[in-house]
């Protein structure tokens, strides 16, 4: 039984989105409960699978009963099984969540809403878990498919930022299919493990080096990595409020966590790897996003959008610890990827609150919310200490372990890159604060709202979550180095 | 040099992939028209499409069900048919895009009245 969790995960999702329109068009109201009820199950089976995992060690998954090289096969080791925890914790407090913020989400398309969330949760678990490059491909787009939808749902603006994201993503994904095409040219096979013992002695080969990039130039616009964001701000800002939070803290993440596993898992970074610059390439391009992109930050008015660019600075930080080539700067990275997750979905969170109910687009605005609004001033401050990086929180330790990663293959040019980042990050969040808690009042007149009790319950967990995530940082990089020791690093 | 072009010539298939490829790319970024772009983006598709087939061709083999029970199994005889599940998946993933897309350019349409990508920016302000 329990070597079925990982479909299971899958199926719980997609089982969803394909009854939901049948139930939802009849029945609007029981939408909710139902994808309450699947985000539940699913989180319920993620954590069990974890269990499962830890106790048992990996579990292989061949579809269909197919033996993995021609079969599909779907790999839930360490790594895979403490994301999927993450994901469907942060995708059901972002369900909570947008509920909470209006009683109809994304302008009144209850059905639509619910049934691309649930396909996008499909997608992500498929990401994550297949062991198999086409595989990946696959997913990849059932994700980018339902992200645009759910960005353009509610209509207006929104839809042109979407289009220009599908038009973005979808040549990503040809660049990516264009790289699994060399690499099955190359070796004859597109299973993960298979590859791993074909390809390090393939690296020497020019199809495989041109496939590894076109791969790493398709992630990279999937997971908007600097000179390829463009379409990042405008979708997530312009996204509706009970959206925007589920995309930042899942999509571009799981993205990342792909190219993490085609470069370790199949690809194998050894001294084959490092002779070929790869891995620089990697960390280089890391190092440019998380100073550029925090510094773009500094320069925005717009609430959403600062955040955005945050957020893009912060995948440039894990793509250092990618590229290091070791196991701790992996680890981190890895670990850094999951605190990055919960932090994005609280920034998000709470700027939707802050929209919704004060009216704030501007960082000016935000003066408005001076001593009125502990359930959003407070959640910033823990967020920030955790993007900056202050201890008890999950961010010191991610960026702790990149640091030691780096330290550790003698890489200084990458830790300067983070710190210059982290002061770039305290910069924006001080300008943020000093319109919170110093300065004049913007206008007396505004009344202070009650914060909604499901608000204060996604804030409040999302909080716990991000000084939890410090406070065990320990176990999980523990588990997250377990996991990659096999790798030879 | 020589050796380079030579090689290149005696692959035509190759030439096509590649100004399929760039050609699409070419349009989806210059063209201001959205269907434009998107004609772009699909030839893109297509053209990797096009080189996976056209790397798995197996001259003078068939397709790949057994003639025979009986005896070994001649493998070159039958053409791989992974490359063409693949591509038979890519299509289908690729017709889904193009579904997706043409109802955000059906929606874009009926809300902007235009398909020119810098007259709808024009009315988004």
């Amino acid at each position: 039984m329990t070597q079925h969790l990982p479909a299971l995960l899958f199926c719980i999702p997609l089982l969803t989105a394909i009854s939901m329109p049948m139930v939802g068009l009849r029945h609007r109201r029981w939408c909710r409960p139902m994808a309450l009820a699947a985000v539940c199950a699913m989180s319920v089976t993620a954590v069990v699978n974890l269990v499962v995992v830890l106790k048992f060690g990996e579990i292989r998954y061949a579809f269909g009963g197919w033996a993995p090289p021609i079969g599909i096969e779907w790999v839930a080791d360490g790594l895979a099984s403490v994301m999927i925890v993450a994901i469907s914790l942060i995708a059901s407090i972002c369900l909570i969540y947008g509920g909470a913020v209006s009683p109809l989400p994304a302008g009144g398309r209850v059905v639509l809403y619910y049934t691309l969330i649930m396909l996008l949760l499909s997608g992500l678990t498929g990401i994550v878990f297949a062991g198999d490059l086409f595989n990946v491909f696959v997913f990849l787009e059932v994700a980018t498919l339902s992200t645009c939808a759910l960005v353009g749902v509610a209509g207006g603006k929104a839809l042109v930022f979407a289009f220009r994201y599908l038009i973005l993503a979808s040549i990503g994904a040809t660049f990516y299919l264009l790289g699994v095409s060399f690499f099955y040219a190359a070796t004859g096979t597109l299973n993960m493990a298979d590859l791993a013992q074909r390809v390090p002695a393939l690296l020497a080969s020019k199809a495989v080096i041109g496939g590894l990039v076109f791969m790493f130039i398709g992630l990279g616009i999937k997971m908007a990595l600097m000179p390829l964001h463009g379409w990042l701000p405008d979708a997530y800002s312009h996204a509706p409020d009970a959206v925007s939070p589920l995309l930042s803290a899942l999509v571009t993440k799981v993205s990342l966590l792909a190219w993490a596993r085609i470069l370790y898992w199949a690809v194998g970074a050894g001294t084959e790897l490092e002779a070929t610059q790869i891995l620089r390439l990697v960390w280089v391009s890391g190092a440019l996003a998380s100073v550029v992109g925090a510094f773009l930050a500094l320069t925005q008015r717009d609430v959403k959008r600062m955040f955005a660019y945050g957020g893009l600075s912060h995948i440039g930080l894990i793509l250092i610890g990618v590229g290091q080539g070791n196991q701790t700067g992996l680890a981190g990275a890895m670990f850094y990827l999951i605190n990055d997750a919960v932090m994005q979905a609280t920034l998000f969170v709470v700027a939707g609150a802050a929209i919704h109910q004060y009216g704030v687009q501007t960082i000016e605005d935000f003066g408005r919310l001076r001593g009125r609004a502990p359930w959003i001033t407070g959640p910033i401050i823990i967020v920030a200490m955790s993007m900056i990086g202050i201890p008890p929180t999950g961010g010191f330790f991610g960026k702790w372990y990149i640091i030691l990663g780096a330290l550790r293959s003698g890489n200084y040019l990458a830790v300067g890159a983070v710190m210059v980042s982290t002061l770039l990050t305290l910069a924006y969040f001080i300008r943020l604060w000093v319109r919170v808690f110093g300065g004049e009042q913007a206008s007396p007149s505004t009344q202070r709202v009650e914060a909604p009790f499901a608000l204060r319950v996604c804030v409040g967990t999302l909080c716990l979550g991000i000084i939890a995530l410090g406070l065990c940082s320990d176990g999980i990089v523990r588990l997250l180095l377990d996991t990659t020791t096999s790798l030879g690093l | 040099m020589f050796e380079f072009i030579k090689a290149t010539l005696q692959r035509p298939n190759y030439i096509a992939f590649v100004v399929l490829f760039l050609w699409g790319l070419y349009i989806a970024i210059t063209h201001h028209n959205l269907v434009k772009k998107l004609i772009g983006m699909y030839l893109v598709q297509t053209s990797v499409l096009f080189f996976f087939v056209t790397f798995s061709v197996k001259p003078g083999a068939t397709v790949p069900i057994l003639q025979s029970t009986t005896g070994k199994v001649q493998a070159e005889a039958y053409a791989n048919p992974l490359p063409h599940a693949l591509i038979l998946t890519g299509i289908v993933v690729q017709v889904a895009t193009l579904g997706v897309s043409l109802a955000l350019v059906a929606a874009i349409y009926q809300k902007y009245d235009s398909l020119d990508e810098d007259e709808i920016l024009k009315r988004l302000e």
